[in-house]
């Protein structure tokens, strides 16, 4: 396997690279080599197919779901990847925006399981899946101010604003999750004119549930300074499971929201 | 997830160059089965569970934007993958290099990488030949090879671990990867 160019103190290199006990220069410097240069590249794959395999050794630790969901979202896929049915529409924020307007919560879920399978020609009715929650954010005038999702599968929850009261300069809206009985645990900021995801991790997906609410505060920019709510609470709802699990839509909704979809 | 046998690496390299032609489903899949080892790497090196989230996000970003350059005939999957989430991780650590260089943490005290017997049992040939290797070098050699593997250290931060000159501790891993190479390429 080995050439005579392949010894010596450029292979000694390779092979602390690959080691991974170089300091930074010297590490980009070797880098750089494996780009621009095909010899560089080839020792360099050579070390890695010796070393690698001590890797095994290393204990597997499966990272929190909330991982994949910030992944999929930097990467802008256009669709929970897992569940096949669903395409396109999670991103989509002039829909949310349309059912957090007027939708109640148990009707956005329904709308978003429902319509999407975009790419069959004829609509069909769709059974709903029991991943989804919601919650609809009323506000003590009355009005809703916000539509919360929540995406169990994938952790995550999408907020999309309704008509949420006005806040004062230097003031932002705080999400909160309430479980019965328990302290707010902060959500985080959401947005007045559009929608947020969060990502949410294994400890607030775990407290999602019928007995919990969520709650909007006026609170500083960047958050409540205490994890407490500081300011007036200006909204509650309680979650609810997104609809029942074998509830059929006429095909008339699917055609309008694949008019809103695109 | 196992990776170990040949089966399951094949469709592994399936799924990355399946990955590399814009198959979200397949990169998902890809995700599924290799996410839990590269954590525990990416954990390993950089001993913070919110880094190692943050690395691994970088590295499936990464992966995905590069999969079109992945050609099987070159390396395995699962290689590129470990080889892509240590960089990753190796990079993370020399941004501060200066806070880590006290670390207290000692060769003694590093948990004991060496495989248990059903690792042993689950693991690959090519494995199981390195540690072959492995077992021939001096036994200080052999460990200052492991850690610097495990931990992602500079050759400064091994021979303060070890207490011994730098200059000891650059022959003792540069021998070392020099004799491995030999008993490997055989």
């Amino acid at each position: 396997m080995n050439t005579p160019a392949d010894d010596g103190n450029n292979n000694l290199r390779y092979a602390e690279y690959v080691l991974g006990v170089l300091d930074a220069d010297t590490r980009a410097a070797v880098a750089h080599e494996v780009e621009t240069i095909d010899e560089a590249a080839v020792a360099v794959a050579l070390w890695q197919k010796r070393l690698m395999p001590l890797a095994e050794t290393i204990e597997d630790v499966k990272p929190a779901a909330y991982v994949w969901a910030r992944i999929h979202d930097a990467l802008q896929f256009d669709a929970p990847v897992r569940s096949a049915p669903r395409k396109g529409l999670w991103d989509n924020l002039a829909l949310w925006h349309w059912l957090g307007m007027g939708a109640s919560a148990v009707a956005v879920a329904l709308l978003v399981v429902m319509a999407l399978p975009r790419q069959t020609t004829t609509p069909t009715p769709t059974v709903i899946s029991a991943g989804y929650m919601a919650a609809t954010i009323q506000q003590d005038n009355g009005s809703t101010g916000w539509t919360a999702t929540m995406d169990l599968q994938n952790a995550r929850m999408v907020v999309v604003p309704a008509t949420p009261v006005a806040f004062a300069q230097g003031r932002e809206p705080e999400l909160w999750l309430i479980p019965a009985g328990g302290k707010p645990i902060s959500v985080g900021m959401i947005a007045l004119d559009k929608a947020t995801t969060i990502a949410l991790d294994p400890a607030t997906l775990a407290k999602l549930g019928p007995t919990a609410a969520l709650a909007v505060s006026v609170e500083p920019i960047g958050g409540s300074p205490t994890g407490q709510p500081t300011g007036a609470v200006i909204g509650k709802g309680a979650i609810g499971a997104a609809a029942d699990s074998r509830t059929k839509v006429a095909s008339a909704t699917v055609a309008r929201t694949d008019r809103m979809s695109v | 997830m196992s990776v170990s046998t040949p089966a399951e690496r094949d469709e592994l390299n399936q799924l990355l160059v399946q990955s590399g032609r814009g198959d979200q489903k397949a990169f998902a899949e890809l995700y599924k089965r290799t996410s839990s080892k590269l954590f525990g790497v990416c954990l390993r090196m950089l001993r913070d569970r919110g880094e190692a989230e943050e690395v691994l996000q970088e590295t499936y970003t990464t992966v995905w934007r590069r999969a079109a350059s992945f050609d099987p005939g070159k390396a395995s999957a699962i290689t590129w993958l470990v080889t892509l989430s240590r960089n990753k991780a190796i990079d993370r650590l020399r941004q501060h290099r200066e806070e880590l260089l006290d670390d207290p943490l000692k060769l003694e005290e590093a948990p004991d990488d060496q495989p248990s017997p059903a690792a042993d049992a689950e693991s690959s040939q090519e494995y199981r030949r390195l540690e072959l290797c492995l077992d021939e070098l001096e036994p200080q050699q052999q460990n200052s090879v492991r850690e610097a593997f495990f931990t992602g250290a500079t050759y400064n931060e091994l021979a303060t671990r070890c207490k011994v000159p730098l200059g000891t501790m650059k022959s003792w891993i540069r021998r070392s990867l020099m004799q491995l190479r030999t008993c490997l390429d055989q």
